[in-house]
């Protein structure tokens, strides 16, 4: 009774206390004639956390035990640092539990699990990165989840930054990936949901106008520059390159860089800012950030397979962008086979379908790249290609027309760029002009610049038919047939021979941006004063190198058979028979049972 | 054609303007009068560096209040010169959505240049040479002419490197007449442009001879097979060792 007076009491002065209070009041239940007294000198605040602490007990209450369980394993597995299990945790229990029972809505809130993990504030935040991450994929999140996710990515980032020394926490690689590449998506999406200014209610607006700085580019920039300079990757990644030996390169990067976990967000943030660069546009600055990165198998981003696929994507688009067509297709080639080897492994993971996505666009690009610059290529992949994109691929090499097809590929295909800046909405004014006359979106900016470099190509295709049939050629007579002005054919050959000629990448260069201008198309030609003399370059067939892998595989498989041990001698079927047949009558008779006679048979 | 090592990294580039580009100074908005100085000299001096010039760009993107449509046009013309790079597209990739007209007085002349300067792209692009000519001495490219090309040093000569940078693979020989459409050049003034990039002159015929150079030397090749004996030694080595 006491306590009960007591909260009403205290009830304008210590919310927290209140909260306790209230509480066991709500358990004891009987004493609703009480409350009937007292219910008016409650004021507002106080019936507010009422209902919400009665909210969150109900909330909590609905928290199905097996999740309660997780979360608290979870919570011990990330204090222990016990790396093997919250990779487990991460990776297969939080997806199995939201399939089961989250699917369609949020995971609760952190606030309302907190009690669970002892208000632990690095696991809540962490617990709130995996809460928004899955609002975002599976739901539509409002303008307060959006708002919500930047602070608690700026307070997980500033926690791993700004805290004295490096914290002690380790996550499993696949985490810390996601980690980045969530940020860097939330983000995208912010971006382009900021800039659909119409379908926006007056809170938003305001909201809007205010907070200027939530998502904003620099901050973003921010984040991945500060995790690259705090782990000295790059110096990392030099080192290596030099061979240093272990002890020089921990000193080179410092206490930061040595945490597993620290050179890896920094590794990942180079990933990222090549991503974000490209989303904004600037390809070379996106290429010139990977510098130090080389494109093989052995380079760490191919541990985490999501990320090795985003990088491809990135540097192959990248390079189409900067007319490298040759260097381009290498790169898809390259992935898109990974991709089909290692498709059977991942089918249970979460990413399949990303991943799937992702190589699906990359076709296209591939295609893209094949039409605009046609090369000797990998069989399999144009194949595959062919299957999914044959129409357009087929309407693509024939000039003109094919423009559309270009434009429906590259706009499939291409990264959902942004645009670096909001709209003005901290100014009503030029708000509403920005309404009237809405600047051209980023996609159809790349768009027509792309456009601009096929048109330019659109004559090759046809040339390049007819250049094929002779070894020279009058330029009278080619201009006849192609029933074209003989200047402006000229003009179309010196085209020609631009397209068959790009800057690509050659065995020593370093970084992504080097490079050599090599030939690669299989027809040449020159022009003689009047004269067009056609050389063609054909491929032998090569069958050593086929020949020599398969021998050598045979050679090993021979050998592996040779060297196991035998499998145990096989006693002839025709001998055991009788065998058998033998102890069977002699057991009959031994079986004969003392009570009845009864025949074992 | 330079290579792409040098595109990225010119050795005119002072110390300073790298480390500017290569780091995260870049973004901050107190370096852009360093950079924007920066290219008013590789306008003068007839130099180019095309990541400078696009670090420029990153900095109006960021901050709208910086934009100098000069400076943007000014960057542009310079990457026309540079063609066959893609330098101009990506300048344009970089353009983000109009910046907001801070300065009602001062007219952005950026709008009305922009499809011409876009249009003389697309003829470089297509090699349209004479086009490209007619399109910059017409009425239409005036205002460009007479406020920014003008004070470009070199911008002329620099197209017309361009147009030989384009010439030089397709042809062996070229007719004058057509090297002079081409060129916007004729008369006393081809004659000595040509002997200037040391091409033979046949005055009689009209042709000039241009030099050998890897891409105007076609050879038709049949791409063989080349086994080395390294990779047939586990073969070999393989039959040894069978008893």
């Amino acid at each position: 009774m006491s306590q009960q007076r007591k909260a009403i009491w205290e009830a304008d002065l210590d919310e927290e206390l209140q909260d306790v209070d209230l509480n066991l009041a709500i358990g004891s239940y009987g004493q609703n004639d009480l409350y009937n007294d007292v219910q008016s000198r409650i004021d507002e605040a106080t019936l507010v956390a009422v209902q919400q602490q009665m909210a969150q007990q109900a909330a909590f209450a609905s928290i199905p035990d097996v999740v309660k369980r997780f979360i608290v394993h979870f919570h011990q597995a990330v204090l222990e640092n016990n790396l093997a299990e919250i990779t487990v945790a991460y990776e297969s229990g939080w997806n199995r539990l939201t399939e089961k029972f989250y699917a369609k809505t949020e995971w609760p809130e952190a606030e309302v699990i907190a009690p669970l993990v002892n208000d632990d504030q690095i696991f809540l935040i962490l617990y709130r990165e995996l809460y928004y991450r899955h609002v975002y994929s599976r739901l539509q999140p409002d303008i307060d989840d959006r708002f919500h996710s930047y602070e608690n990515s700026c307070e997980l980032f500033n926690y791993l930054l700004n805290s004295d020394g490096p914290v002690p926490l380790q996550l499993p690689e696949q985490w810390l990936w996601d980690i980045i590449d969530e940020f860097i998506y939330q983000f995208q999406s912010f971006c382009t949901w900021r800039t659909k200014v119409k379908s926006k209610t007056d809170e938003e607006l305001q909201l809007l106008g205010e907070g200027n700085q939530v998502w904003s580019s620099y901050s973003v920039l921010n984040v991945l520059y500060s995790l690259i300079q705090k782990s000295k990757i790059n110096e990392h990644i030099l080192a290596l390159q030099e061979g240093k030996s272990t002890e020089e390169i921990a000193e080179i990067v410092g206490e930061y860089g040595v945490r597993p976990l620290y050179r890896m967000l920094g590794y990942f943030s180079i990933i990222g800012l090549l991503r974000v660069h490209s989303l904004l546009g600037d390809f070379t600055l996106a290429l010139k950030v990977m510098e130090n990165v080389e494109l093989n198998q052995k380079s760490p981003f191919t541990r985490v397979t999501a990320c090795h696929v985003t990088t491809y994507y990135y540097v192959g688009f990248c390079y189409i962008m900067l007319r490298r067509y040759s260097d381009a297709i290498r790169a898809f080639v390259s992935i898109l086979n990974f991709i089909l080897r290692m498709r059977q492994y991942h089918t249970r993971s979460y990413q399949y379908d990303q991943i799937n996505k992702t190589a699906d666009r990359m076709y296209a690009l591939f295609a893209i790249c094949n039409a605009l610059s046609p090369s000797r290529l990998d069989d399999n992949i144009f194949n595959t290609a062919k299957e999914r994109f044959g129409e357009q691929i087929t309407k693509m090499s024939r000039g003109e027309e094919g423009i559309p097809a270009f434009e429906e590929l590259f706009i499939y295909a291409c990264p959902k760029f942004i645009s670096a800046n909001p709209p003005p909405y901290e100014d009503p004014e030029l708000l509403q002009a920005y309404i009237d006359d809405p600047p051209v979106e980023p996609i159809q900016r790349h768009l027509s610049l792309f456009l601009s470099e096929v048109r330019a190509q659109v004559p090759v295709p046809t040339l390049r038919s007819f250049l094929k049939l002779y070894t020279s050629l009058d330029a009278k007579k080619l201009a006849n047939f192609l029933d074209a002005d003989e200047e402006e054919m000229v003009q179309q050959m010196m085209v020609m021979k631009q397209a068959s000629r790009s800057i690509s990448r050659v065995e020593n260069g370093k970084g992504l941006l080097d490079g050599q201008t090599i030939s690669t198309s299989d027809l040449d030609f020159v022009i003689d004063d009047n004269m067009v003399h056609i050389a063609e370059s054909t491929v032998g067939r090569r069958y050593a190198g086929w020949f020599i892998r398969n021998t050598e595989h045979a050679q090993r498989v021979y050998d592996t058979i040779k060297s196991s041990p035998l499998p145990p001698r096989k006693v002839n079927v025709t001998q055991t028979q009788p065998a058998q047949a033998a102890p069977a009558p002699p057991r009959n008779a031994g079986a004969k049972v003392a009570w009845g006679g009864i025949k074992v048979a | 054609m330079v290579s792409a090592s040098e595109w990225a990294a010119p050795p005119t580039r002072t110390e300073l303007i790298e480390n500017l580009v290569s780091g995260v100074d870049r973004y901050n908005p107190n370096n852009v009068g360093i950079l924007e100085d920066y290219l008013y000299h590789q306008i003068r001096s007839q130099e180019y560096d095309c990541l400078a010039n696009l670090a420029i760009l990153k900095l109006y993107q960021f901050n709208p209040d910086l934009y100098n449509p000069d400076v943007v046009i000014n960057i542009l013309i310079k990457a026309l010169t540079a063609y066959p790079f893609p330098d101009f597209n990506l300048c344009i990739s970089l353009l983000d959505e109009r910046p907001f007209p801070a300065n009602p007085d001062e007219p952005d002349p950026l709008p009305s240049l922009l499809p011409v300067l876009t249009s003389l792209y697309n003829l470089l692009q297509q090699c349209r040479f004479p086009a490209f000519w007619a399109l910059y001495r017409s009425d239409k490219a005036e205002s460009l002419r007479d406020n920014y090309t003008v004070e470009c040093v070199g911008f002329e000569d620099s197209v017309r490197e361009v147009v030989i940078r384009a010439v030089t693979p397709a042809f062996k020989r070229i007719g004058t007449d057509r090297l002079s459409t081409y060129l916007d050049l004729s008369g006393d003034d081809l004659t000595a442009y040509i002997e200037k990039l040391g091409w033979s002159l046949d005055a009689e015929s009209g042709v000039a001879t241009l030099p050998l150079n890897p891409d105007n030397q076609i050879v038709s090749t049949v791409v063989q097979e080349n086994i080395q004996l390294p990779q047939l030694t586990k073969i070999i080595a393989h039959t040894q060792t069978v008893a």
